[in-house]
């Protein structure tokens, strides 16, 4: 009596080297069907594996690896710097901000004080100049018209 | 762990160990050869995590990074490569996640080297019907593999692209074993269908 070729489970543990049943692989062993059933897919992956990277690339990668290995140091150093000045320049900026803000009070006060006083002196000078001509001796007067005003 | 085969001499588990310790302390040339041992691992990974476009270099130069900054968090009692691959696999949901992209694996003709990915099918084949069929089951297997459900696709590429165990698996997406033999199984099983439909 012969014995039946591999089933599927069969094929699939010879394919990935496993154990199989006493009986499958007293088939295998003298069966070409399913010894090449099993060679054809083993064949067709280690094809579709493809190239391995060659040595240089290789290489050159793991020399950048190191490198930047060991260039943590540095960062650190750069990060924990740029880290302070930062703060540094956070907590100056409050200061300069409550220190322009009342100066800036200050100045249109001063200005609104020198103008009141320049006002008592003479109210007329709030007036443009044109203004106060133009008051006094309207254009229509000139021609002959009667002022308005 | 895992298939890839080592460079220069051969160094033991313990010597490993000895280089985490050392690369910890900030000895360069101790992480220099952590890091060429596992490279290899960590390119597989986010080449075949990452879709087509993405900077592959990037991913890789990133991931060792991070792998050395976080050295302090390695418990030594696991696999260094598995680990590392975990960082890579985070790194590459991270991306896949910020840019809000369809992973899958890339089916462009040339490789991020520039190479034809085909360049193992047998071209020299006297039957060119054989080597349009592998062609085809080839890109057949890539796309099938880029249709999975995202934890199958990236047990799948681990296993068969990048070549860890499953343990290292298991390590690597922070899951048991036990999970990792279903979603292979399951991802073996859809994928070997499609590439048997492809190549008769």
């Amino acid at each position: 009596m012969s014995i039946p070729h591999l089933n599927d489970d069969e094929l699939n543990l010879a394919v990935l080297g496993e154990d199989l049943p006493p009986e499958a692989v007293e088939h295998l062993a003298g069966c070409v069907a399913c010894v090449r059933r099993r060679d054809a897919f083993l064949t067709t992956v280690e094809m579709a594996r493809g190239t391995d990277p060659d040595e240089a690339t290789q290489v050159q990668v793991r020399e950048r690896a190191l490198a930047a290995w060991g260039a943590p140091n540095r960062h650190h150093w750069a990060r924990w710097l740029a880290a302070a000045a930062a703060v540094l320049v956070l907590s100056l900026l409050p200061l300069r901000f409550h220190r322009t803000a009342p100066l800036s009070a200050i100045n249109a006060d001063a200005v609104m004080l020198e103008v009141d006083q320049v006002l008592d002196r003479d109210p007329l000078s709030a007036v443009a100049a044109e203004e106060i001509v133009d008051t006094v001796v309207p254009v229509s007067a000139e021609s002959g018209e009667r002022s308005v005003s | 762990m895992a298939s890839v085969p080592q460079r220069g001499p051969a160094l033991r588990r313990e010597d490993e160990g000895e280089l985490v310790e050392a690369a910890r302390r900030g000895d360069r040339d101790a992480a220099g050869t952590l890091l060429e041992r596992h490279e290899l691992l960590v390119f597989r990974t986010c080449r075949r995590l990452l879709p087509a476009g993405e900077d592959v270099e990037a991913a890789v130069q990133e991931t060792l990074l991070r792998a050395l900054k976080n050295l302090g968090r390695f418990r030594g009692g696991g696999s260094f490569g598995a680990w590392v691959v975990a960082i890579a696999v985070n790194l590459c949901r991270d991306r896949l996640r910020r840019k809000r992209l369809v992973p899958f694996l890339p089916l462009e003709v040339r490789d991020e080297n520039g190479a034809d990915p085909f360049a193992s099918v047998p071209s020299s084949d006297p039957n060119p019907e054989r080597v349009a069929m592998a062609r085809q089951a080839v890109q057949r297997l890539r796309k099938e593999v880029s249709l999975l459900p995202t934890r199958q696709r990236e047990v799948f590429a681990l296993r068969f692209f990048v070549g860890l165990d499953l343990e290292g698996i298991a390590t690597a997406l922070g899951v048991d074993v036990g999970t990792v033999k279903t979603h292979l199984h399951r991802a073996v099983q859809r994928v070997r269908v499609a590439v048997e439909e492809a190549r008769p």
